[in-house]
């Protein structure tokens, strides 16, 4: 009796104030969506730097002039680095095979292209892919290199761009949720006002504290939950558009976002979601109720 | 004991040392802010008194923690002048929340409340709201309500100042029945003609301090 008494209060005190309660599901919502999208974006760069870096190659690219005596003195001194794990010999033959593989998609460029115009190179796996460094500065200024490439610094400046974006994405949702906590105690404010009587009577009987602040706090915990599953709705949406939309393009470059990834994310939105509120809740309570 | 207020300049009770004995009848009386309505908010441990202790039913209210006091609360009931009573609900569902929110069942509820709605004389308008019932009337509610817990004291405060003297005497007339369950009644009041009436014991306050404290007393 008890339980659906609770119930009814708090079905009563969300229609209650309806309009107030729509805005602090949807605030929750966007900041829940936005939390969860940073989330989902720190797994997947994080799964991204695994698999990337593992394949990250430094690519010493030789003269076109270079003799033939200095490049196997080159391939003596890479294989005996310490700093190198694994040395690739790349002709001219395979590196055009590698363009035209690369650019299939753009025939004009590989047929304007001619096989002996690519350079010969040494593909290095290094033991520390950080020590990129120094790899540089001993081989920089050997007899036939023309130019050292890290694929890592290119690697940086992606990681660089979605670091960026899962900052973006958790300050909007750190200020959406400033909102929303706001508009949380608000709507306790109002709802407390309303019921002041019943909650005096309520003290004046001996009511248990809990049992006169838990209408109000699980008010606050069902919106939270309720923009918890909205949160989950956007990015099942989002997920949706950028499969068959115009977003499919980062797909290659992004690995891609499972459903049972956005579904794992549900828990945390919702968990964080219903928390927030319940605590938001019962400190406005104690300011405003003094129970 | 003693009780100051912040920012009060003279304390609101003064080295105030009362017993009241289980099953008694206690008027206090005095004039506006002698600190009558301050013993009654310490006796439910609303206030606590900066000096001294206050034991209400054998328990130290004094050192009593905040949490225990919706329990401490349940032996005791109140009736105020301004009745209390919740507007949207009849005599008799104002009577059954108080049942209900201390986590009384409805069937307990079903039993009880006719029962007590017909002790105070309501019997046959349980289904009234209070905008349907006079001043009296709802004041039989509210002390229905304070009563249906069958508390160990009854605490009044001015539970009369808004009605007419002959309401006021069925009031206390129904106080006087209750208090002969053997409940302890505490009862604040300005009303000569109904402390002179029942003839009962009277603590005067004035200033925060008792100057008189007789039993079988009279207003003054």
């Amino acid at each position: 009796m008890r339980m659906k008494y609770v119930l009814s209060e708090v079905l009563v005190g969300l229609w209650r104030n309806v309009t107030m309660t729509i805005a602090m599901i949807i605030t929750m919502a966007v900041s829940l969506f936005m939390l969860g999208g940073a989330g989902l974006l720190y797994q997947k760069v994080g799964d991204m730097k695994d698999l990337y870096y593992e394949n990250v190659e430094v690519s010493i690219f030789l003269k076109t002039d270079v003799s033939p005596q200095q490049r196997d003195d080159l391939n003596a001194k890479l294989k005996s680095d310490p700093l190198v794990k694994e040395v690739t010999y790349v002709n001219k033959d395979e590196a055009y095979k590698r363009f035209q593989e690369m650019y299939q998609d753009a025939p004009d460029l590989v047929n304007a292209v001619k096989a002996d115009q690519l350079p010969e190179s040494f593909r290095l796996k290094l033991v520390n892919p950080e020590q990129y460094k120094n790899i540089y500065d001993q081989y920089k200024g050997t007899e036939g290199v023309d130019e050292i490439v890290d694929q890592s610094r290119l690697l940086d400046k992606v990681f660089g761009v979605l670091t960026g974006i899962q900052t973006f994405a958790l300050v909007i949702a750190v200020f959406m949720a400033a909102a929303a906590l706001l508009l949380v105690a608000n709507t306790i404010q109002v709802a407390a006002y309303s019921k002041r009587r019943e909650v005096a009577v309520m003290k004046l009987v001996g009511a248990s504290n809990w049992f006169i602040q838990a209408p109000f706090v699980l008010e606050a915990v069902v919106a939270g939950l309720i923009g918890s599953i909205l949160a989950l709705t956007f990015m099942a949406v989002g997920k949706y558009a950028a499969s068959g939309g115009s977003l499919a393009a980062l797909e290659g470059l992004i690995t891609p976002i499972s459903w049972s990834d956005i579904f794992l994310m549900f828990p945390i939105m919702a968990g964080v979601g219903a928390l927030f509120s319940a605590v938001t809740g019962w400190i406005t309570l104690r300011f405003y109720l003094r129970v | 004991m003693t009780k100051t207020y912040p920012k009060a300049s003279r304390p609101s009770l003064d080295n105030v040392s009362v017993s009241i004995e289980k099953g008694e009848f206690v008027f206090f009386i005095g004039p506006s802010g002698s600190g009558k309505s301050t013993i009654i908010k310490m006796l439910l441990h609303e206030v606590s008194p900066n000096k001294g202790r206050v034991v209400v039913n054998g328990k130290d209210v004094t050192t009593m923690r905040s949490w225990k006091r919706p329990h401490f609360r349940r032996s005791i009931g109140c009736v105020f002048q301004d009745f209390r009573l919740l507007p949207n609900r009849t005599a008799y569902e104002n009577v059954a929340f108080a049942l209900e929110v201390i986590g009384k069942t409805k069937a307990v509820a079903r039993r009880v409340v006719p029962e007590v709605l017909e002790l105070v004389g309501l019997g046959g308008k349980e289904h009234r709201y209070p905008h349907e019932l006079s001043g009296g009337e709802q004041q039989r509610v509210a002390v229905a309500r304070a009563f249906v817990n069958r508390p160990l004291i009854l605490l009044a405060d001015e539970p009369t100042g808004n009605l007419d003297p002959d309401t006021s005497i069925e009031i206390m007339r129904l106080l006087d029945r209750i208090n002969r369950t053997g409940t302890t009644v505490v009862m604040v009041t300005h009303d000569s003609n109904i402390v002179n009436q029942m003839r009962r014991r009277v603590i005067e306050i004035e200033s925060g301090r008792i100057v008189r404290d007789q039993a079988r007393g009279v207003y003054g």
